[in-house]
Protein backbone atom coordinates (compact mmCIF):
# COMPACT_ATOMS: atom_id res chain seq x y z
CA UNK A 1 0.00 0.00 0.00
CA UNK A 2 0.99 3.63 -1.03
CA UNK A 3 1.07 6.51 0.48
CA UNK A 4 -1.56 7.52 -2.30
CA UNK A 5 -4.08 4.68 -1.30
CA UNK A 6 -2.90 5.51 2.40
CA UNK A 7 -4.30 9.10 1.25
CA UNK A 8 -7.91 7.91 0.21
CA UNK A 9 -8.17 5.66 3.16
CA UNK A 10 -8.18 8.84 5.37
CA UNK A 11 -9.63 10.97 2.89
CA UNK A 12 -12.94 8.72 2.50
CA UNK A 13 -13.15 7.63 6.48
CA UNK A 14 -12.33 11.50 8.26
CA UNK A 15 -14.87 12.76 5.51
CA UNK A 16 -17.14 10.18 6.41
CA UNK A 17 -16.84 10.99 9.76
CA UNK A 18 -17.48 14.58 9.35
CA UNK A 19 -20.39 14.30 8.04
CA UNK A 20 -21.91 11.48 9.95
CA UNK A 21 -20.85 14.14 13.19
CA UNK A 22 -22.66 17.07 11.88
CA UNK A 23 -25.91 14.92 11.31
CA UNK A 24 -25.59 13.22 14.38
CA UNK A 25 -24.64 16.62 15.96
CA UNK A 26 -28.14 18.03 14.52
CA UNK A 27 -30.19 15.43 15.27
CA UNK A 28 -28.79 15.51 19.08
CA UNK A 29 -29.40 19.42 18.86
CA UNK A 30 -32.47 18.89 17.93
CA UNK A 31 -34.00 16.86 20.67
CA UNK A 32 -32.14 18.53 23.23
CA UNK A 33 -33.76 21.71 22.38
CA UNK A 34 -37.29 20.03 23.04
CA UNK A 35 -36.51 18.41 26.40
CA UNK A 36 -33.78 20.60 27.91
CA UNK A 37 -34.23 24.06 25.95
CA UNK A 38 -31.68 26.03 23.27
CA UNK A 39 -29.23 26.80 26.00
CA UNK A 40 -28.60 23.28 27.54
CA UNK A 41 -28.42 21.91 23.87
CA UNK A 42 -25.79 24.43 22.61
CA UNK A 43 -23.97 24.27 25.29
CA UNK A 44 -23.55 20.61 24.75
CA UNK A 45 -22.96 20.54 20.91
CA UNK A 46 -21.42 24.37 20.33
CA UNK A 47 -17.76 23.24 21.52
CA UNK A 48 -18.25 19.65 19.40
CA UNK A 49 -19.03 21.45 16.30
CA UNK A 50 -15.71 23.27 16.22
CA UNK A 51 -13.96 20.10 16.04
CA UNK A 52 -15.33 19.41 12.52
CA UNK A 53 -13.83 22.29 10.65
CA UNK A 54 -10.67 21.37 11.45
CA UNK A 55 -11.10 17.67 10.25
CA UNK A 56 -12.79 18.09 6.93
CA UNK A 57 -9.65 20.61 6.26
CA UNK A 58 -7.58 18.15 7.23
CA UNK A 59 -9.13 15.25 4.91
CA UNK A 60 -8.92 17.33 1.79
CA UNK A 61 -5.28 18.46 2.32
CA UNK A 62 -4.67 14.74 2.61
CA UNK A 63 -6.54 14.09 -0.40
CA UNK A 64 -4.29 16.25 -2.75
CA UNK A 65 -1.29 13.55 -1.52
CA UNK A 66 -3.23 11.04 -3.69
CA UNK A 67 -2.68 13.15 -7.22
CA UNK A 68 0.13 13.46 -9.00
CA UNK A 69 -0.46 17.15 -9.59
CA UNK A 70 -1.93 18.84 -6.62
CA UNK A 71 -1.54 22.22 -7.65
CA UNK A 72 -4.02 21.48 -10.30
CA UNK A 73 -6.34 20.26 -8.10
CA UNK A 74 -9.61 22.99 -8.97
CA UNK A 75 -9.76 21.17 -12.07
CA UNK A 76 -10.96 18.40 -10.74
CA UNK A 77 -15.00 20.01 -10.58
CA UNK A 78 -14.35 20.11 -14.40
CA UNK A 79 -16.51 17.34 -15.21
CA UNK A 80 -19.59 17.32 -12.56
CA UNK A 81 -21.64 16.80 -16.47
CA UNK A 82 -20.37 12.81 -16.76
CA UNK A 83 -17.73 12.22 -13.59
CA UNK A 84 -18.72 11.45 -9.91
CA UNK A 85 -15.11 12.28 -9.13
CA UNK A 86 -16.53 15.81 -10.25
CA UNK A 87 -19.52 15.44 -8.25
CA UNK A 88 -17.58 14.48 -5.08
CA UNK A 89 -15.11 17.23 -4.88
CA UNK A 90 -17.94 19.63 -5.18
CA UNK A 91 -20.17 18.37 -2.78
CA UNK A 92 -17.07 18.27 0.08
CA UNK A 93 -16.66 22.28 -1.43
CA UNK A 94 -20.21 22.78 -0.70
CA UNK A 95 -20.37 20.67 2.31
CA UNK A 96 -17.23 22.22 3.85
CA UNK A 97 -18.52 25.51 3.24
CA UNK A 98 -21.46 25.67 4.51
CA UNK A 99 -20.68 23.39 7.76
CA UNK A 100 -17.70 26.43 7.88
CA UNK A 101 -20.21 29.20 7.83
CA UNK A 102 -22.75 27.56 9.86
CA UNK A 103 -20.07 26.92 12.43
CA UNK A 104 -19.00 30.27 12.40
CA UNK A 105 -22.79 31.69 12.81
CA UNK A 106 -23.18 28.89 15.51
CA UNK A 107 -20.72 29.52 17.48
CA UNK A 108 -20.35 33.23 17.61
CA UNK A 109 -24.56 33.22 17.63
CA UNK A 110 -24.42 35.59 14.35
CA UNK A 111 -28.02 35.86 12.74
CA UNK A 112 -31.30 34.72 13.58
CA UNK A 113 -31.92 31.03 14.56
CA UNK A 114 -33.68 30.45 11.62
CA UNK A 115 -31.15 31.32 9.00
CA UNK A 116 -29.15 29.20 11.13
CA UNK A 117 -31.24 26.31 10.92
CA UNK A 118 -31.62 26.51 7.12
CA UNK A 119 -28.12 26.69 6.44
CA UNK A 120 -27.47 23.64 8.49
CA UNK A 121 -30.04 21.71 5.95
CA UNK A 122 -28.39 22.74 3.30
CA UNK A 123 -24.66 21.67 4.96
CA UNK A 124 -26.67 18.02 6.13
CA UNK A 125 -28.29 17.38 2.67
CA UNK A 126 -24.87 18.23 0.70
CA UNK A 127 -23.24 15.95 3.25
CA UNK A 128 -25.62 13.24 2.42
CA UNK A 129 -25.53 13.59 -0.97
CA UNK A 130 -21.51 13.87 -1.07
CA UNK A 131 -21.09 10.56 0.66
CA UNK A 132 -23.53 9.07 -2.03
CA UNK A 133 -20.75 10.51 -4.78
CA UNK A 134 -18.08 9.32 -2.97
CA UNK A 135 -19.95 5.40 -3.30
CA UNK A 136 -20.68 6.01 -7.12
CA UNK A 137 -17.29 6.76 -7.70
CA UNK A 138 -16.15 3.41 -7.31
CA UNK A 139 -19.31 1.62 -9.11
CA UNK A 140 -17.71 1.80 -12.07
CA UNK A 141 -18.99 -1.74 -14.33
CA UNK A 142 -14.86 -2.65 -14.88
CA UNK A 143 -14.95 -2.81 -11.03
CA UNK A 144 -17.35 -5.49 -9.93
CA UNK A 145 -16.22 -5.72 -6.40
CA UNK A 146 -16.93 -1.97 -6.05
CA UNK A 147 -20.09 -2.19 -8.34
CA UNK A 148 -22.71 -3.14 -5.63
CA UNK A 149 -25.14 -2.05 -3.21
CA UNK A 150 -22.70 -2.15 -0.64
CA UNK A 151 -20.47 0.62 -1.54
CA UNK A 152 -23.15 3.23 -0.51
CA UNK A 153 -24.67 0.84 1.92
CA UNK A 154 -21.27 0.66 4.06
CA UNK A 155 -20.43 4.05 3.36
CA UNK A 156 -23.24 5.46 5.07
CA UNK A 157 -22.98 3.02 7.88
CA UNK A 158 -19.59 4.66 8.55
CA UNK A 159 -20.69 7.43 8.19
CA UNK A 160 -23.62 7.57 10.77
CA UNK A 161 -21.39 4.85 13.20
CA UNK A 162 -18.32 7.04 13.33
CA UNK A 163 -20.18 10.09 13.56
CA UNK A 164 -22.44 8.66 16.19
CA UNK A 165 -19.18 7.56 18.74
CA UNK A 166 -17.18 10.82 17.58
CA UNK A 167 -19.85 12.78 18.95
CA UNK A 168 -19.77 10.92 21.57
CA UNK A 169 -16.27 11.99 22.33
CA UNK A 170 -16.84 15.00 21.76
CA UNK A 171 -19.71 15.27 24.51
CA UNK A 172 -18.07 13.75 26.86
CA UNK A 173 -14.83 16.34 26.23
CA UNK A 174 -17.31 18.74 26.14
CA UNK A 175 -18.72 18.07 29.48
CA UNK A 176 -15.44 17.92 31.09
CA UNK A 177 -14.72 21.35 30.59
CA UNK A 178 -18.12 22.56 31.29
CA UNK A 179 -18.06 20.61 34.73
CA UNK A 180 -15.10 22.38 35.76
CA UNK A 181 -15.81 25.41 34.60
CA UNK A 182 -18.92 25.49 36.00
CA UNK A 183 -19.95 22.97 38.66
CA UNK A 184 -23.43 24.34 39.86
CA UNK A 185 -24.21 23.19 36.11
CA UNK A 186 -22.95 19.51 36.51
CA UNK A 187 -26.60 17.72 37.30
CA UNK A 188 -28.34 19.38 34.30
CA UNK A 189 -25.39 18.57 32.17
CA UNK A 190 -24.78 15.46 32.86
CA UNK A 191 -28.72 14.54 31.80
CA UNK A 192 -28.04 15.69 28.54
CA UNK A 193 -24.76 13.94 28.13
CA UNK A 194 -26.24 10.92 29.43
CA UNK A 195 -29.26 11.26 27.28
CA UNK A 196 -27.19 11.80 23.83
CA UNK A 197 -24.65 8.77 24.82
CA UNK A 198 -27.69 6.79 25.34
CA UNK A 199 -29.07 7.48 21.96
CA UNK A 200 -25.51 7.25 20.32
CA UNK A 201 -25.21 3.41 22.11
CA UNK A 202 -28.26 2.17 20.45
CA UNK A 203 -27.84 3.97 16.85
CA UNK A 204 -24.07 1.64 17.45
CA UNK A 205 -25.83 -1.57 18.10
CA UNK A 206 -28.31 -1.10 15.29
CA UNK A 207 -25.53 -0.16 12.81
CA UNK A 208 -23.55 -2.56 14.18
CA UNK A 209 -26.38 -4.92 13.38
CA UNK A 210 -26.69 -3.62 9.68
CA UNK A 211 -22.86 -4.20 9.32
CA UNK A 212 -23.35 -8.01 10.15
CA UNK A 213 -26.08 -8.60 7.86
CA UNK A 214 -23.80 -6.41 4.44
CA UNK A 215 -20.58 -8.39 5.28
CA UNK A 216 -22.17 -11.96 5.09
CA UNK A 217 -24.39 -11.37 1.90
CA UNK A 218 -21.39 -9.25 0.33
CA UNK A 219 -19.38 -11.67 0.44
CA UNK A 220 -21.87 -14.16 -0.62
CA UNK A 221 -22.27 -12.12 -3.65
CA UNK A 222 -18.59 -11.90 -4.39
CA UNK A 223 -18.19 -15.27 -4.08
CA UNK A 224 -21.32 -15.84 -6.96
CA UNK A 225 -20.99 -13.41 -8.87
CA UNK A 226 -18.15 -13.30 -11.61
CA UNK A 227 -14.43 -14.68 -12.12
CA UNK A 228 -13.12 -10.69 -10.86
CA UNK A 229 -15.18 -10.62 -7.81
CA UNK A 230 -13.80 -14.00 -7.05
CA UNK A 231 -11.11 -12.69 -7.59
CA UNK A 232 -11.86 -9.77 -5.11
CA UNK A 233 -13.45 -12.62 -2.47
CA UNK A 234 -10.31 -14.80 -1.75
CA UNK A 235 -8.05 -11.52 -1.75
CA UNK A 236 -10.26 -10.63 1.35
CA UNK A 237 -11.01 -13.94 2.81
CA UNK A 238 -7.81 -15.35 2.22
CA UNK A 239 -4.86 -13.46 1.75
CA UNK A 240 -6.09 -10.86 4.06
CA UNK A 241 -8.33 -12.78 6.59
CA UNK A 242 -6.39 -11.80 10.08
CA UNK A 243 -7.32 -8.13 8.77
CA UNK A 244 -10.93 -8.92 7.94
CA UNK A 245 -11.58 -11.06 11.13
CA UNK A 246 -9.59 -8.53 13.19
CA UNK A 247 -11.46 -5.73 11.75
CA UNK A 248 -15.21 -7.78 12.53
CA UNK A 249 -14.12 -8.12 16.25
CA UNK A 250 -13.07 -4.76 16.89
CA UNK A 251 -16.35 -3.05 15.47
CA UNK A 252 -18.75 -6.09 17.66
CA UNK A 253 -16.59 -4.91 20.71
CA UNK A 254 -16.77 -1.10 20.25
CA UNK A 255 -20.43 -0.79 18.41
CA UNK A 256 -21.50 -4.12 20.86
CA UNK A 257 -20.44 -4.51 23.54
CA UNK A 258 -18.72 -1.07 24.45
CA UNK A 259 -21.61 0.11 23.08
CA UNK A 260 -24.31 -2.01 25.16
CA UNK A 261 -22.61 -0.89 28.27
CA UNK A 262 -22.66 2.71 27.53
CA UNK A 263 -26.47 2.21 26.77
CA UNK A 264 -26.69 0.38 30.65
CA UNK A 265 -24.73 2.57 32.02
CA UNK A 266 -26.32 5.29 31.05
CA UNK A 267 -29.45 4.52 31.79
CA UNK A 268 -29.05 3.34 35.09
CA UNK A 269 -27.17 6.65 36.30
CA UNK A 270 -23.61 4.81 36.08
CA UNK A 271 -20.67 6.67 37.40
CA UNK A 272 -19.68 9.49 35.21
CA UNK A 273 -15.82 7.91 34.64
CA UNK A 274 -16.50 4.88 33.73
CA UNK A 275 -19.20 6.39 30.87
CA UNK A 276 -16.07 8.43 29.53
CA UNK A 277 -14.15 5.53 29.22
CA UNK A 278 -16.58 3.47 27.39
CA UNK A 279 -17.46 6.25 25.38
CA UNK A 280 -13.52 6.63 24.35
CA UNK A 281 -13.16 3.20 24.10
CA UNK A 282 -15.80 2.42 21.75
CA UNK A 283 -14.89 5.22 19.31
CA UNK A 284 -11.33 3.64 19.26
CA UNK A 285 -12.31 0.56 18.66
CA UNK A 286 -14.75 1.32 16.08
CA UNK A 287 -12.46 4.10 14.07
CA UNK A 288 -9.59 0.94 14.22
CA UNK A 289 -12.44 -1.57 12.47
CA UNK A 290 -13.80 1.37 9.70
CA UNK A 291 -9.71 1.78 8.67
CA UNK A 292 -9.11 -1.32 8.91
CA UNK A 293 -12.64 -2.29 6.63
CA UNK A 294 -11.40 0.56 4.14
CA UNK A 295 -7.92 -0.94 3.44
CA UNK A 296 -9.71 -3.99 2.83
CA UNK A 297 -12.00 -1.83 0.17
CA UNK A 298 -9.16 -0.90 -2.24
CA UNK A 299 -6.97 -4.17 -1.73
CA UNK A 300 -10.48 -6.22 -2.25
CA UNK A 301 -10.11 -3.64 -5.98
CA UNK A 302 -10.12 -6.19 -8.66
CA UNK A 303 -10.53 -4.43 -12.66
CA UNK A 304 -11.79 -6.54 -15.45
CA UNK A 305 -9.66 -6.81 -18.27
CA UNK A 306 -6.12 -6.24 -18.56
CA UNK B 1 -12.16 13.03 -41.83
CA UNK B 2 -12.61 9.54 -40.54
CA UNK B 3 -14.80 9.92 -37.60
CA UNK B 4 -13.26 6.77 -36.27
CA UNK B 5 -10.35 5.09 -36.47
CA UNK B 6 -8.89 2.08 -35.32
CA UNK B 7 -6.59 -0.38 -35.31
CA UNK B 8 -6.72 -4.27 -36.77
CA UNK B 9 -4.38 -6.46 -35.46
CA UNK B 10 -3.86 -10.18 -36.93
CA UNK B 11 -3.27 -12.71 -34.53
CA UNK B 12 -2.77 -15.43 -37.14
CA UNK B 13 0.13 -13.55 -38.29
CA UNK B 14 1.16 -12.35 -35.14
CA UNK B 15 4.39 -14.81 -33.54
CA UNK B 16 4.95 -12.59 -30.33
CA UNK B 17 8.12 -10.67 -31.15
CA UNK B 18 6.93 -7.23 -29.31
CA UNK B 19 8.51 -5.42 -32.14
CA UNK B 20 5.09 -3.51 -32.35
CA UNK B 21 5.51 -2.64 -28.38
CA UNK B 22 9.53 -1.71 -28.45
CA UNK B 23 8.58 0.73 -31.92
CA UNK B 24 5.69 2.39 -29.52
CA UNK B 25 8.24 2.97 -26.72
CA UNK B 26 10.92 4.46 -29.13
CA UNK B 27 8.86 6.65 -31.27
CA UNK B 28 6.96 8.05 -28.01
CA UNK B 29 10.16 8.08 -25.65
CA UNK B 30 8.16 6.47 -22.86
CA UNK B 31 10.38 5.58 -19.73
CA UNK B 32 10.53 2.21 -18.07
CA UNK B 33 7.69 0.45 -16.90
CA UNK B 34 5.21 2.60 -19.28
CA UNK B 35 3.66 0.35 -22.62
CA UNK B 36 1.25 2.01 -24.06
CA UNK B 37 1.39 -1.32 -26.17
CA UNK B 38 1.39 -4.61 -24.70
CA UNK B 39 1.29 -8.27 -26.32
CA UNK B 40 -0.86 -10.23 -24.17
CA UNK B 41 0.33 -14.25 -24.77
CA UNK B 42 -2.65 -16.74 -23.91
CA UNK B 43 -2.07 -20.12 -23.53
CA UNK B 44 -3.98 -23.32 -22.40
CA UNK B 45 -4.60 -27.00 -23.05
CA UNK B 46 -3.21 -29.95 -21.72
CA UNK B 47 -0.35 -33.09 -22.22
CA UNK B 48 -1.98 -36.89 -22.11
CA UNK B 49 -0.33 -39.87 -21.67
CA UNK B 50 -0.66 -42.26 -24.44
CA UNK B 51 1.22 -45.26 -24.55
CA UNK B 52 4.07 -44.08 -22.24
CA UNK B 53 4.54 -40.67 -24.06
CA UNK B 54 3.33 -37.36 -23.55
CA UNK B 55 1.10 -36.34 -26.28
CA UNK B 56 -0.01 -32.42 -26.51
CA UNK B 57 -3.69 -32.62 -26.53
CA UNK B 58 -5.34 -29.51 -27.54
CA UNK B 59 -2.69 -27.49 -26.57
CA UNK B 60 -3.11 -23.73 -27.59
CA UNK B 61 -1.11 -20.28 -27.24
CA UNK B 62 -1.68 -17.33 -29.18
CA UNK B 63 -0.63 -13.42 -29.26
CA UNK B 64 -2.77 -10.57 -28.63
CA UNK B 65 -1.40 -7.41 -29.19
CA UNK B 66 -3.48 -4.33 -28.00
CA UNK B 67 -3.26 -0.70 -27.50
CA UNK B 68 -5.66 1.68 -26.12
CA UNK B 69 -9.14 0.99 -28.17
CA UNK B 70 -9.94 4.58 -28.66
CA UNK B 71 -13.27 3.65 -27.71
CA UNK B 72 -16.45 4.50 -29.19
CA UNK B 73 -17.65 4.80 -25.84
CA UNK B 74 -14.32 5.63 -23.52
CA UNK B 75 -15.28 5.00 -20.14
CA UNK B 76 -11.87 6.82 -19.47
CA UNK B 77 -13.39 9.77 -20.96
CA UNK B 78 -16.39 9.82 -18.87
CA UNK B 79 -14.79 9.45 -15.33
CA UNK B 80 -11.75 11.66 -15.89
CA UNK B 81 -13.03 14.76 -12.99
CA UNK B 82 -10.83 17.07 -15.28
CA UNK B 83 -11.71 16.76 -18.86
CA UNK B 84 -8.24 16.52 -19.49
CA UNK B 85 -9.27 13.35 -21.32
CA UNK B 86 -11.33 13.68 -24.63
CA UNK B 87 -11.93 12.42 -27.85
CA UNK B 88 -11.36 13.79 -30.95
CA UNK B 89 -13.28 14.11 -33.69
CA UNK B 90 -11.31 11.47 -35.92
CA UNK B 91 -12.16 9.08 -33.12
CA UNK B 92 -8.49 9.01 -31.39
CA UNK B 93 -8.68 9.30 -27.57
CA UNK B 94 -5.91 11.79 -25.81
CA UNK B 95 -5.33 12.95 -22.89
CA UNK B 96 -4.45 16.46 -22.42
CA UNK B 97 -1.55 16.38 -20.23
CA UNK B 98 -1.41 20.19 -18.91
CA UNK B 99 -4.71 19.44 -17.25
CA UNK B 100 -4.39 16.21 -16.13
CA UNK B 101 -3.87 16.03 -12.43
CA UNK B 102 -2.89 12.72 -11.68
CA UNK B 103 -5.40 11.08 -9.87
CA UNK B 104 -4.99 8.08 -12.21
CA UNK B 105 -9.17 7.25 -11.65
CA UNK B 106 -9.53 6.79 -15.80
CA UNK B 107 -6.79 3.52 -14.70
CA UNK B 108 -9.20 2.09 -12.36
CA UNK B 109 -12.03 2.70 -14.80
CA UNK B 110 -10.42 1.15 -18.41
CA UNK B 111 -10.61 -2.35 -18.87
CA UNK B 112 -8.11 -2.31 -21.52
CA UNK B 113 -5.21 -1.06 -19.19
CA UNK B 114 -4.18 1.62 -21.58
CA UNK B 115 -4.36 4.89 -19.71
CA UNK B 116 -0.97 4.48 -17.14
CA UNK B 117 1.21 6.86 -14.54
CA UNK B 118 4.01 8.39 -15.98
CA UNK B 119 5.85 9.42 -13.04
CA UNK B 120 8.64 11.95 -15.16
CA UNK B 121 5.67 14.11 -15.65
CA UNK B 122 3.49 13.59 -13.43
CA UNK B 123 0.14 12.89 -15.23
CA UNK B 124 -1.28 10.12 -16.96
CA UNK B 125 -0.52 8.66 -20.61
CA UNK B 126 -1.79 6.79 -23.31
CA UNK B 127 -1.69 5.77 -26.60
CA UNK B 128 -1.89 8.76 -29.31
CA UNK B 129 -2.88 6.81 -32.48
CA UNK B 130 0.61 8.61 -33.54
CA UNK B 131 -1.71 11.04 -34.63
CA UNK B 132 1.32 13.77 -35.31
CA UNK B 133 2.26 10.96 -38.07
CA UNK B 134 -0.98 10.38 -39.31
CA UNK B 135 -1.88 14.32 -39.63
CA UNK B 136 1.12 13.83 -42.19
CA UNK B 137 -0.24 11.36 -43.95
CA UNK B 138 2.07 7.97 -42.25
CA UNK B 139 1.32 5.32 -40.09
CA UNK B 140 1.19 4.86 -36.92
CA UNK B 141 4.94 2.92 -35.84
CA UNK B 142 3.75 0.26 -34.44
CA UNK B 143 1.69 -0.63 -37.70
CA UNK B 144 4.89 0.34 -39.75
CA UNK B 145 6.92 -1.72 -37.45
CA UNK B 146 5.44 -4.96 -37.63
CA UNK B 147 7.99 -7.31 -39.65
CA UNK B 148 4.86 -9.91 -40.43
CA UNK B 149 2.68 -6.73 -41.25
CA UNK B 150 0.08 -7.83 -38.59
CA UNK B 151 -1.10 -4.50 -37.81
CA UNK B 152 -3.30 -2.45 -39.50
CA UNK B 153 -5.16 1.02 -39.18
CA UNK B 154 -7.63 2.44 -40.92
CA UNK B 155 -11.52 3.91 -40.61
CA UNK B 156 -13.14 1.89 -38.48
CA UNK B 157 -15.91 1.01 -40.96
CA UNK B 158 -13.53 0.56 -43.54
CA UNK B 159 -11.47 -2.19 -41.08
CA UNK B 160 -14.68 -3.72 -40.27
CA UNK B 161 -15.73 -4.07 -43.98
CA UNK B 162 -12.21 -5.61 -44.44
CA UNK B 163 -11.63 -7.62 -41.88
CA UNK B 164 -15.22 -8.53 -39.50
CA UNK B 165 -16.11 -7.79 -36.19
CA UNK B 166 -14.19 -9.77 -34.08
CA UNK B 167 -13.14 -7.85 -31.37
CA UNK B 168 -12.59 -9.45 -27.80
CA UNK B 169 -9.63 -12.43 -28.00
CA UNK B 170 -9.62 -13.78 -24.50
CA UNK B 171 -7.50 -12.42 -22.18
CA UNK B 172 -9.14 -9.05 -23.34
CA UNK B 173 -12.66 -8.18 -21.79
CA UNK B 174 -15.92 -8.20 -23.42
CA UNK B 175 -16.53 -4.74 -25.54
CA UNK B 176 -20.13 -3.77 -24.12
CA UNK B 177 -19.03 -1.79 -21.62
CA UNK B 178 -16.49 0.65 -23.91
CA UNK B 179 -17.65 -0.57 -27.91
CA UNK B 180 -13.46 -0.60 -28.45
CA UNK B 181 -12.16 0.71 -32.20
CA UNK B 182 -10.85 -2.44 -33.12
CA UNK B 183 -11.03 -5.81 -35.12
CA UNK B 184 -8.83 -8.61 -34.76
CA UNK B 185 -8.34 -11.56 -36.98
CA UNK B 186 -8.91 -14.85 -35.07
CA UNK B 187 -6.08 -17.55 -35.67
CA UNK B 188 -7.55 -21.28 -34.99
CA UNK B 189 -7.67 -21.53 -31.86
CA UNK B 190 -8.40 -18.14 -30.48
CA UNK B 191 -10.77 -18.10 -27.34
CA UNK B 192 -13.06 -15.39 -27.23
CA UNK B 193 -13.52 -13.10 -23.79
CA UNK B 194 -14.32 -14.88 -20.92
CA UNK B 195 -12.85 -18.31 -21.77
CA UNK B 196 -11.36 -20.03 -18.92
CA UNK B 197 -9.58 -22.85 -20.72
CA UNK B 198 -6.28 -20.55 -20.87
CA UNK B 199 -4.40 -18.18 -18.93
CA UNK B 200 -2.38 -15.34 -19.38
CA UNK B 201 1.40 -16.15 -19.20
CA UNK B 202 3.37 -13.38 -19.73
CA UNK B 203 2.06 -11.59 -16.34
CA UNK B 204 5.53 -10.20 -15.60
CA UNK B 205 5.87 -8.70 -19.03
CA UNK B 206 2.56 -6.57 -19.54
Amino acid sequence: MSIRELALVVFTILTQMTVGSFLVLGVVHFYTVRKKGMEAADRLSDRALLALVPILALAMLVSLLHLGNPLKAPLAVSNVASSWLSREILFTVIFGCCAALFVLLQYRKIGSFQVRNKIAWIAGLAGLALVYCMSRVYMIPTQPAWNSMATPISFYTTTLLLGSLAMGVAFIVNYSIESRKDTGCATDQCDVLFGALRGIAVVSIVLLGVEFVVQPVYLGYLATTSAATQASASHIVQDFSSVFILRLLLVFLGAGVFGAFLYKNTASDGSEAQVKYLGYGAFSLVLVAEVLGRFLFYFSEFRIGV
Amino acid sequence: MTRQYAFHVDISKCTGCKTCQVACKDKNNLPSGIRWRRVFQYEGGEWIEKDGQMIPSNVFAYFVSSACMHCEKPICEQVCPTKATYKREDGIVLIDQDRCIGCRYCSWACPYGAPQFNPEINAMSKCTFCYDLIEKGESPACVDSCPFRAVDFGPLEEIRAKFGTFSSPAPLPKPDITHPAIVYTPNGSTKSSGDVSGQLKNIEEV
